[in-house]
Parts: structure tokens; sequence; C-alpha cells
């Protein structure tokens, strides 16, 4: 049970967006669930940094807690194999935090966050975890995690999909683990992903690199 | 006559152009080949490419009888987010 728990602890929901691309190139990238919602702009200025805005929010009992960040992504370190890459980001942003939950509190808010991912052709794994602090608000710290297949490797200009389980812990809005099976789905410059999660909440996300 | 000229120039300017095969490390998926691409499209000295990902592969073609160094290639890949395993040139 412990490891059952454990697992679902790293099984969490949102787009794995990558945080820092090629240099010159932009991300563009939209994660949506009930509860959850996360949508980002994001400008590699180099192949080790990213610049952008980024909106999130988190709904509990129908109230919102929405925030408005100013990001700052880092690759931190990357391994690239012959036939897989790996990645660890170092993120941060500061921005407005406005939460319903809280009594309907406007403040300053800060982000930290990490994320580590490894993929190959067919095989992903991801974990991540952000925190943001708020000298009136609750905290908010919030897990995630997620594992996938690809069953077929298609050639580059074909279509290619990926069979993956998220999750998504953040223990402040929800005590519970939110595990969410879905499709994800590649051509060219465009992922989309698919899922309905364990809660029956439904998970629609999209992500562009320009 | 004119034919003739035209089908010279043709075959001489193809033949000077130069086929560049470079094998890359980390380039597993098509967000990876795509980044790839857009830099060496913005290359004046490329005329096309291709991506090859089962291979991890990336084929260019110059333009007429010019050429890019292998510091550029490794230059560009590198600023893309990946490592150059190999080129080669025919």
């Amino acid at each position: 049970m412990k490891f059952l728990t454990l697992i679902a602890l790293f099984m969490t929901g949102s787009l794995y967006a990558h945080p820092v691309i090629f240099e010159g190139g932009t991300v563009i990238s939209s994660s949506n669930m009930e509860s959850y919602s996360d949508n980002q702009i994001l400008y590699s200025y180099s192949s080790k940094w990213a610049a952008g805005v980024n909106h999130w929010r988190f709904t509990k009992n129908e109230d919102n807690t929405e925030m408005g960040l100013a990001r700052l992504n880092h690759l931190f370190w990357r391994k690239n194999g012959e036939d897989f890459q790996s990645n660890i980001y170092l993120l941060g942003g500061i921005g407005v935090i406005d939460s319903e939950i809280d009594k309907r509190t406007t403040d300053d808010v800060y982000m930290v966050g990490i994320e580590a991912d490894w993929e190959t052709r067919n095989l992903f794994a991801a974990l991540k975890h952000y925190q943001f602090t708020s000298p009136r608000v609750t905290d908010l710290a919030m897990t995630q995690a997620r594992v996938g297949f690809s069953p077929k490797e298609t050639p580059y200009d074909q279509l290619q999909t990926w069979f993956m389980v998220q999750g998504m812990y953040a223990g402040d809005i929800d005590r519970t683990v939110s595990i969410t099976p879905l499709l994800r789905f590649f051509y060219h410059n465009v992922l989309w992903e698919m899922g309905a999660s364990t809660r029956g909440e439904w998970l629609l996300n999209l992500m562009v690199h320009i | 006559m004119k034919k003739f000229l035209i089908a010279c120039l043709l075959i001489s300017g193809s033949a000077m152009a130069k086929d560049i095969t470079i094998k890359v490390n980390g380039m597993v998926c098509s967000l990876c080949a795509q980044g790839i691409e857009k830099k060496f499209k913005d290359v004046s000295e490329v005329s096309s490419i291709k991506v090859d990902l089962d291979n991890k592969v990336v084929f260019l073609t110059t333009k007429g009888d010019l050429d890019i160094n292998d510091e550029s290639i490794t230059k560009i890949i590198t600023g893309a987010g990946y490592n150059v395993a190999s080129i080669e040139r025919k």
C-alpha cells in the first residue's frame, strides 16, 4: 500500500511543457483540467535559458486561486545519449496571486520549481515539483510525474501516438492524488494530449514550438 | 545549343553542392528535430534539410558551391541543445 501511495504521488497531472528549447525558439503551452490550469509563453534566448509569462489556476470547491508570473527557466543539466535524452531544469517565477480560497486575498507570489525527465523514441518518464510562496496567502505545493510509452516509432513527418499516465498531488488544494491516463500526439512542432482522471476530470493540453 | 548550355550549367551546379550527413545525439522526438530543422533553415548556405528521426540523422545539401564547415554545424546543433556524434561529407 505504501508503495502504491508512493507511485500515486509520482503520477500527477499537467503538460510537460519543455521549459527551455532551442535558441531563439518560443513555446506556447496550455494545460487544462477542471481543478487546475497552467498557460505559458516562454522564449528561449539561449539553449540554457528561457524567460516568459505564466498563468496558473487552482480550483477548490469552485473557488479559484490564480497567479500571474514572470518566469525564468534554466536547463541545469542535460545528457544527450545516442538513443535518449535526459534533463534537469530549475524554474523560478515572481508575480501576483489572487485567492478566493484565502478570503479573497491578493498578494505577491514567488515560485521555485524543479523538473527532471528522461525520454527515448518510445519511453518517457518525468517528475516535477513546484512550490509557491506568498506572504499573506497560504503556500501551495504541487508534485507531478508521468510515465509513458509509444507503441510505434514513426518518422518525423508522421503522427506519433503515446500512451501515458500522469497524476497530480497538490495537498493544499486537495488531499487526494489525481491519476490521469491520457493519449499524447506529436506532429512536427505540435503536441496535444487528452485524457480523463480517476476523479472524472477531463484533461486537454496543447503545446506548440515556434 | 542553348539547351545544351543550360543543361551543363544545371549539372555543374548540382555536382558542386555538398551532401552532409550529421549524426545527432539526443534527437529523440519530432519537437527536437523541428528545432534543428529550423536552425538550419536560417543558414544561407543550406538548400535542403531532411531529418531521419529513426536513425537520429540530419541530411543537409548545400547551395551550389557553398559549404558549411564542421565548426558551424556543431555550433548550430549545440545551440539547438543537442550533440554532434559525427559529420560525414560526400
